[in-house]
C-alpha cells in the first residue's frame, strides 16, 4: 500500500530555510535508506507559502488569495510517497527520520483503483489506465 | 517552475465512504477529463488522492523521540484530500489551470492551495553531487491523480 508522508511547516520552513533542521547530510542518509529499501516513490520540498496562493470555489465564483498564510502549523513543507506493506511499516520508517524537537509529520494512505468500487466503471478504468500510460510516456521524455 | 495543487479536505473526503459510491462516477469522469487536459498540455507531473485521516497517523518528535497518534484528526479543513503536481511557466499560469478545477468536486465548493516546489537549483551551494543525484531520483512519480 502507498502512503503520503506529509512534513508540516514551521517558522523555519515558512522563512525559506528548507534545511534548517535536520542537517542535509542526515536527511540525505535517511532518503538513501528509503531508496535502497525500495520504499521511496517520490519526495518533494515546498517553497514557503509566501510564493503560493489559495483558490476558493463557491459555485461558479473563484476567489484567489495570494500567500503567505498565517496558520503555519496547518501548512505543508514537503512530502514523501512511500510503498510499504502496512501502516505500521510506514510508521516504523518515519520513526527513524532525523527530525528535531517539535517536528510533526502526518502519514496518509493513498487511494488505489480498487478503492473506488462501482464509481470506477470499466470505461473509466480503461480511460484511467490510458491516462497513466500517457503520463509515464511524458515522464520518460523529460 | 513546478507547483503542487493541494486539495483541502472537507467532511465528505474525511467520511469513510468517499469516493466509492455510484454517485461519484460524474466526479471521476470530470477529474479524468481535467487530468487529460493537463496531460495534453504537457504540464501534468503527478498526483494522488488520499484516504480519510482515519486510515493515517501523526508522528511528533520531542528531543528526537517519536510519539505516534493514530487518526482520524478532527480539523478537516487543515487536512489534505489529494494533490496534483504541474510544471508551468509562471504562478499566473498555474492559477489559470486551477481556476478550471472540475465544478463537480465538492459540489462546487472546494478550497485549493497552490505551492511552489523546490528545484535542484535551489540547493546550489548547500548540496553536494551525491545529494543532488538523490534529489533527482526522488522527483515525483508520473502517477495521475484520482
Amino acid at each position: 500500500m502507498k502512503f503520503m508522508v506529509i512534513v508540516k511547516a514551521d517558522a523555519n520552513t515558512e522563512a525559506g530555510f528548507l534545511f534548517s533542521e535536520p542537517p542535509p547530510t542526515e536527511m540525505g542518509k535517511f532518503n538513501e535508506s528509503l531508496v535502497k529499501a525500495g520504499v521511496l516513490l517520490a519526495g518533494e520540498g515546498l517553497h514557503p507559502s509566501s510564493k503560493g496562493a489559495r483558490i476558493r470555489y463557491d459555485g461558479t465564483q473563484r476567489t484567489v488569495i495570494d500567500g503567505p498564510f498565517a496558520e503555519t502549523k496547518e501548512l505543508v513543507a514537503g512530502f514523501w510517497l512511500i510503498q510499504v506493506k502496512s501502516k505500521d511499516e510506514a510508521i516504523e520508517w518515519l520513526k527513524r527520520a532525523p527530525f528535531g524537537d517539535g517536528a510533526v509529520i502526518e502519514i496518509r494512505q493513498v487511494f488505489s483503483p480498487e478503492d473506488f468500487g462501482p464509481a470506477l466503471t470499466p470505461e473509466l478504468k480503461a480511460n484511467e489506465e490510458r491516462l497513466r500510460a500517457q503520463a509515464a510516456a511524458q515522464q520518460q521524455q523529460q | 517552475m513546478r507547483f503542487m495543487i493541494i486539495r483541502k479536505a472537507d467532511a465528505e473526503t474525511e467520511s469513510e465512504t468517499s469516493p466509492v459510491g455510484k454517485e461519484h462516477e460524474q466526479l471521476l469522469k470530470d477529474m479524468m477529463a481535467y487530468n487529460q487536459a493537463m496531460l495534453d498540455a504537457g504540464i501534468m507531473r503527478g498526483g494522488q488522492g488520499l484516504k480519510p485521516s482515519s486510515a493515517g497517523a501523526r508522528i511528533q518528535f520531542r528531543d528526537g523521540k517519536p510519539t505516534v497518534t493514530d487518526g482520524p484528526f478532527t480539523e478537516a479543513k487543515e487536512l489534505i484530500a489529494g494533490f496534483t503536481l504541474i510544471e508551468v511557466k509562471s504562478k499566473e499560469e498555474a492559477i489559470e489551470w486551477v481556476r478550471r478545477w472540475p465544478a463537480s468536486d465538492g459540489h462546487g465548493n472546494v478550497s485549493l492551495e497552490l505551492r511552489q516546489l523546490y528545484e535542484l537549483e535551489d540547493f546550489e551551494g548547500v548540496a553536494g553531487p551525491e545529494l543532488k543525484e538523490l534529489e533527482k531520483q526522488m522527483h515525483a512519480s508520473p502517477d495521475v491523480p484520482r
